[in-house]
């Protein structure tokens, strides 16, 4: 409570502490009379008996704006004004060079702000003039042939050379920026030497050679020794001007230009740009050459692309989409992409699942600490007259229960909510007829499919129109196969329920497939004693569907090299695919999902 | 061969990583019924180790059931998909199949060679690389072979690989392959097609697919397998363009944020590239490239990002932002190909709805230039285009949109029409330049307008839309209500069709293309009298729904009253005032509405007339009555 006293009463109550402590009177009932705490009222008489009454009045909380180690924006603006101003001479340093102390002592000087160092490196990012360190960069940069020799021939023996010396090697060059004062170009002449410190200069025009003649100087009188300086952003070698004065200064000052990103790393960025290493905000790399580069992109990264300009033009055209989600890794990768697709902002839609009351609980668990992570909005609809009938797939059978409580189930959702786009995560690789089946599927209002009447998809035009009652199911991930999806997962760090990892579980063998006994509501049958056998699930359903496979893969690799190695197909844990070739396409035509 | 198998075992990180960095080729398999398609595709995947035990099991088994190959295993088995197609052992749509190698992920479209399947070829080639088209040695190049050449080099598939299948029933001979390369260059020279790689094979017993073939050693070109894995891919040569991206949806979180969400689709961007918003011209430039990832210092095409840009302006899912040096073009006439989908012909003048990038627009075929007959390539005047049929023709959109020739750009020149009554996708088309009329004509300013017109009448100008069969009764009751109207010192005029035909239209016949062009000149005429305040009365037959409401979009909001004059066919058979059915049933009037030209009843009309049970005089009365209730008659 006393937090939230203004100085003005906190003093006021402070000096009638201590007055009523001159009177006699004990710490409590002081305490008690001016309404703070003893510590208060101990502390305050302290700074009476140190100070007398002006030492009991507290100062003013935080520091006033300007007056302390920040700037306010009228100084802000100032030191800017400063900074590029091209007459600017003031806070050079005594080599004249611009560089962080020579503007600290500026600003102490004429600000009156002792600002910090860190403040200062914030404003210099913000207005970009800090540059990027070269050698950074370079160690960042994958290795190629090219940088590799010259690293070797040119840049080691001049290493070698400067510490035999007592020299210093900087790493330099030019670069454009653009002045934050009128949104011109700008050109910076920069060098970093050790301990990120960072020495520059500025001009609007593209430097001449007078001015890496005088920048060169100054180098030279900044720094004890002889100089070494690897440069990068411009061609110093065809100006004989310059060339002239490294002759003249050649015991004292050596220039190594840094081969321009070599032929092949600036031409294909390819095999470098993977989805993993993208830049991270604030770590921008600035380029000082500005010329164009493509970029060969990975399958992921097209397959990704594609994802997520469905994902959009579904947002874009649809009245109420909504994302089927199942727990499985698939909806997973869906999942991840929509996050992608409308960052910042969250997807869109929410999430539906349809819920057969016979998931794992793992999975269970996980979906709901999913979407408490991510903040997306989740419906779970189980059909009404399945919770009557108890439908479960040990009385009724897999077919029944899967007609019910999930064909049936999903229609409900729909029809309930009124969505008329749902995103699924099929993919064409998972089952024959699935591969015939568009991206944009369209049913009619009893949501049947009719594969004689398929929309064609042209390019990336997708025709999503329909007609008052029908809907759509929407694929992004049709052109995905299970190896793409377990590498996203793994190149994304993408969270997947553990009953994908091998794990020691309780199973019991049915028909020769391991099913797991994951609830009390699976009924042994005479002699069947669970075991703990190490398994995992390469798919995910209704627990008693599911078969389990014995693995010792418990970490991604080692799932995709499994993957790899399994001669059997994914579909094939799953119990509904074993009735006939044809059994998915006719439950497609009826409405499964 | 295919796989780096023995990494996968060894060391699986390093295997992942090497395949992290694969590209993709999207290709299309092309050939006539049975010159081995499916057997091919089998072939990859089975030479790529794609295939599951389970998977081959079923195939061996299926073999048995269904093969043609005797006791061998019909590849072909893995890929027809769909049951129906399976009886009749054919691929009737598009199928689309996975499979890598050591160096490229491949997207294999499959797709038939009927003749009736255009469609789903230029469907499958819209987003292929490459395609590969297959001859059977022992036939050497068909009539298909040269369709199916014409469509890949109309969908602008820059490589082109001829797989000369089946040189195990030739004997493997050096001669036949040489003859079918002759004849194959020979047509492809007309047809301009000029990347195409030659390659003799036998699909069934693997010869030249993924390694040389002993039995043809006078074969020195590069195998089947190669040529996917090296063959340049189409992104390289976009990401060199213009930079354009249409935008899809416009991302608002909060008011501080406003990103423009869209995929690249050619060139680079950057943050502080200067861009053009079209078809608007409004400038601005980008300030930052976001992605969920963290903001990106480059991006490319075929990339999806979201771009913020630093001055407020206003964009909207349709536009295009086009880089600065080299914006797209703007219009809103072209010249197109159109490849027509559909069952119902494309009709000249039926206004269809018209998607290119991210953008919907109305868009009517104005005309018909030539067809392409396929088989020959010959020109051939048409007035419609019946499915699969290809034409060259001018577009007329309702409003000015952002294009690059389509072989410049397939995402910013490829479009699809769609039809406005059943959704359907009926056609494809392929941007070749704007019409220069468009750019060079504008709506004119006037100072007088409609309202200012019909003022001076004490009345509100309306379209009466009378609609029904021949005999119906329509030009009857239209001719009561203009004396009526006439009578109240109203300024009408009647647009009768029989009066039509004598004038303006007497150039047309009563073929679907023509009723669809008669409509429109006289709705354009009606638009005008409307626009000159008068309240216009027209009497046609008008069958189609879509062309009266192309009538009704011309005029303004609450202007068009659709009149159903609603007579059953055998009462105006009965009355038949002028002979016509009669003529019709004898056979000796064609296309005759009601007899064998269909009559598409309204289903929203504003004033519905049941001549069964009213007479002209009451129908007029009525119609009177309801232009009075809607205040037309403002005296």
């Amino acid at each position: 409570m006393i937090k939230h006293l203004s100085p003005e009463e906190l003093n006021k109550r402070r000096h009638l502490a201590v007055q009523r402590r001159i009177d006699g009177a004990t710490v409590a009932d002081a305490a008690k009379q001016a309404g703070l705490s003893a510590p208060t009222v101990i502390a305050a008489y302290k700074a009476f008996v140190a100070g007398g009454w002006a030492g009991v009045d507290v100062k003013p909380r935080g520091r006033k704006t300007g007056s302390g180690r920040s700037l306010d924006p009228d100084s802000e603006q100032t030191l800017l004004q400063h900074l590029f101003a091209p007459s600017a001479q003031a806070c050079l340093d005594s080599a004249g060079l611009w560089q962080a102390d020579g503007i600290l002592d500026w600003v102490q000087a004429q600000l009156g702000v002792a600002l910090t160092g860190r403040s200062l490196t914030r404003l210099l990012q913000q207005w970009q003039l800090s540059a990027p360190e070269l050698k950074a960069t370079l160690a960042a940069s994958p290795p190629s042939t090219a940088l590799q020799r010259w690293s070797k021939d040119q840049l080691k023996p001049l290493e070698a050379r400067l510490r035999k010396q007592g020299g210093t090697l900087l790493w330099g060059g030019l670069r454009r920026i653009v002045n934050p004062l009128d949104g011109k170009p700008c050109y910076q002449l920069y060098v970093h030497a050790g301990r990120a410190r960072q020495f520059w200069l500025l001009s609007e025009q593209p430097p001449l050679s007078g001015l890496y003649q005088a920048f060169f100087e100054r180098l030279l009188a900044a720094f004890d020794g002889p100089v070494g300086l690897v440069f990068h952003g411009a061609q110093l070698s065809r100006e004989p001007k310059i060339q002239d004065w490294l002759t003249c200064h050649d015991t004292s000052f050596r220039l190594l230009a840094m081969p321009a990103q070599a032929p092949s790393a600036s031409r294909k960025v390819s095999t470098q740009t993977t989805l993993a290493s993208r830049a991270a905000p604030g770590s921008r790399i600035a380029h000082t050459d500005r010329s164009r580069t493509t970029m060969a992109l990975t399958h992921l990264q097209r397959l990704e692309a594609e994802s997520i300009h469905i994902m959009r033009e579904v947002v874009a055209e649809a009245e109420n989409p909504v994302m089927l989600y199942s727990i499985g890794k698939d909806s997973a990768v869906m999942l991840h992409l929509a996050m992608k697709a409308f960052a910042p902002s969250l997807p869109p839609f929410p999430l539906l699942h349809v819920d057969t009351r016979w998931k794992f609980r793992e999975m269970y668990s996980f979906r709901d600490k999913m979407v408490q992570d991510l903040g997306m909005d989740l419906l779970v609809h189980t059909n009404p007259e399945g919770i009557e009938k108890d439908v479960n797939p040990f009385t009724h059978g897999s077919a029944i229960h899967t007609d019910i409580m999930k064909t049936e189930g999903l229609k409900q959702a729909l029809g309930k909510y009124g969505f008329d786009a749902a995103f699924g995560g099929a993919r064409r690789d998972e089952e024959k007829s699935r591969a015939k089946e568009r991206i944009f599927s369209f049913r009619s209002a009893q949501h049947r499919w009719d594969p004689k009447d398929q929309r064609p998809e042209l390019w990336k035009l997708y025709n999503s129109r329909k007609h008052k009652g029908e809907s759509i199911r929407v694929f992004p991930l049709s052109n995905w196969t299970e190896l793409d999806i377990w590498q996203y997962i793994y190149l994304e760090g993408i969270p997947i329920v553990p009953l994908y990892y091998s794990a020691e579980r309780p199973v019991v063998e049915r028909d020769g497939a391991l099913i797991m006994v994951d609830d009390e509501r699976m009924p042994l049958q005479p002699g069947e004693v669970p075991m703990m056998r190490k398994v995992r699930f390469r798919t995910l359903g209704c627990y008693p569907l599911t078969g389990a496979v014995e693995s010792d893969a418990d970490t991604l690799p080692a799932i995709i090299q499994e993957m790899l190695l399994t001669k059997t197909s994914e579909r094939q844990g799953r119990v509904i695919d074993h009735d006939s070739a044809a059994s998915m396409e006719k439950k497609k035509q009826e409405g499964y999902f | 061969m295919a796989h780096v198998s023995d990494l996968i075992s060894t060391d699986i990180e390093q295997y992942l990583k090497a395949h992290e960095r694969k590209g993709l080729l999207r290709f299309i398999t092309c050939g006539s019924v049975d010159d081995g398609k499916s057997t091919l595709i089998g072939r990859l995947l089975f030479e790529s180790k794609m295939l599951f035990e389970d998977q081959l099991a079923a195939i061996e088994a299926d073999s048995k059931k269904f093969g043609t190959q005797g006791d061998e295993i019909d590849f072909a088995l893995l890929v027809d998909g769909l049951a129906a197609e399976r009886e009749q052992g054919i691929t009737i749509d598009v199928a689309y199949r996975f499979f890598s190698t050591d160096r490229r992920k491949f997207i294999v479209a499959d797709t038939p060679g009927h003749e009736q399947y255009t469609r789903n070829m230029v469907t499958g080639a819209s987003t292929a690389d490459a395609a590969i088209l297959m001859v059977d040695a022992r036939k050497g190049i068909l009539i298909q072979t040269r369709r199916h050449s014409y469509l890949m080099s109309l969908i602008g598939i820059r490589h082109i690989v001829v797989a000369i299948n089946k040189m195990d029933l030739v004997d493997y001979s050096e001669k036949t392959y040489n003859r079918i390369v002759e004849e194959y260059r020979t047509f492809a020279r007309q047809v301009g097609i000029e990347n195409v790689t030659f390659i003799p094979m036998s699909a069934f017993k693997g010869d030249n697919i993924t390694s040389h073939s002993e039995r043809m050693p006078w074969f020195h070109g590069t195998t089947l397998m190669g040529y996917l894995e090296t063959v340049e891919l189409d992104e390289e040569r976009l990401q060199q363009g213009a930079f354009r991206m249409p935008v899809q949806w416009v991302n608002r979180p909060n008011l501080d944020f406003r990103g423009f969400a869209g995929s690249i689709a050619s060139g680079v961007v950057r943050p502080g590239d200067r861009i053009r918003v079209q078809p608007s011209g409004k400038e601005s430039t980008i300030a930052r490239i976001v992605t969920h990832d963290g903001d990106l210092e480059q991006a490319v095409a075929g990339q999806s990002i979201t771009l913020t840009l630093a001055d407020e302006i206003d964009i909207s899912r349709g536009d295009v932002i086009s880089g600065i040096a080299a914006p797209a073009e703007t219009a809103d006439q072209f010249e197109a190909t159109i490849v027509w989908m559909h069952e119902e012909p494309l009709l000249p003048g039926r206004p269809y709805l018209l998607k290119i990038g991210t953008r919907t627009v109305t868009a009517q075929v104005s005309e018909i230039k030539y067809q392409v007959n396929v088989n020959t390539l010959e020109h051939t005047a048409a007035k419609k285009l019946e499915l699969n049929a290809i034409g060259v023709c001018n577009l007329t959109l309702d409003r000015a949109i952002a294009f690059d020739p389509y072989e410049v750009n397939q995402d910013t020149g490829g479009l699809i029409l769609i039809d406005r009554m059943t959704n359907s996708t009926v056609g494809a088309g392929m941007l070749k330049f704007a019409l220069r009329r468009s750019q060079n004509i504008h709506m004119q300013h006037v100072d007088v307008d409609k309202d200012a017109r019909s003022a001076a009448k004490a009345q509100k100008p309306c379209l009466l839309w009378l609609t029904g069969l021949s005999g119906a009764g329509k030009s009857t009751i239209a001719n009561l209500v203009e004396k009526k109207l006439h009578a109240r010192g109203q300024h009408t005029y009647l647009l009768d069709g029989d009066n039509v035909r004598h004038g303006l239209n007497r150039d047309l016949g009563f073929t679907d293309a023509d009723r669809v062009e008669n409509i429109r000149r006289v709705a354009e005429v009606a638009r005008l009298m409307v626009d000159a305040g008068l309240i216009v009365l027209s009497a046609f037959i008008s069958p189609f729904r879509s062309e009266r409401d192309m009538a009704r979009a011309l005029v303004g909001e609450g202007e068009f009253l659709e009149v159903f004059i609603d007579t059953p066919l055998n009462v105006a058979e009965d009355r038949d005032p002028k002979g016509l059915y009669k003529k019709a049933r004898r056979g000796e009037l064609k296309n005759f509405t009601g007899i064998d030209s269909a009559y598409e009843a309204p289903e929203n009309a504003e004033i519905h007339i049941d001549t069964t049970q009213q007479t002209p005089d009451q129908a007029a009365e009525m119609i009177v009555a309801v232009l009075k209730e809607r205040g037309m008659l403002v005296g």
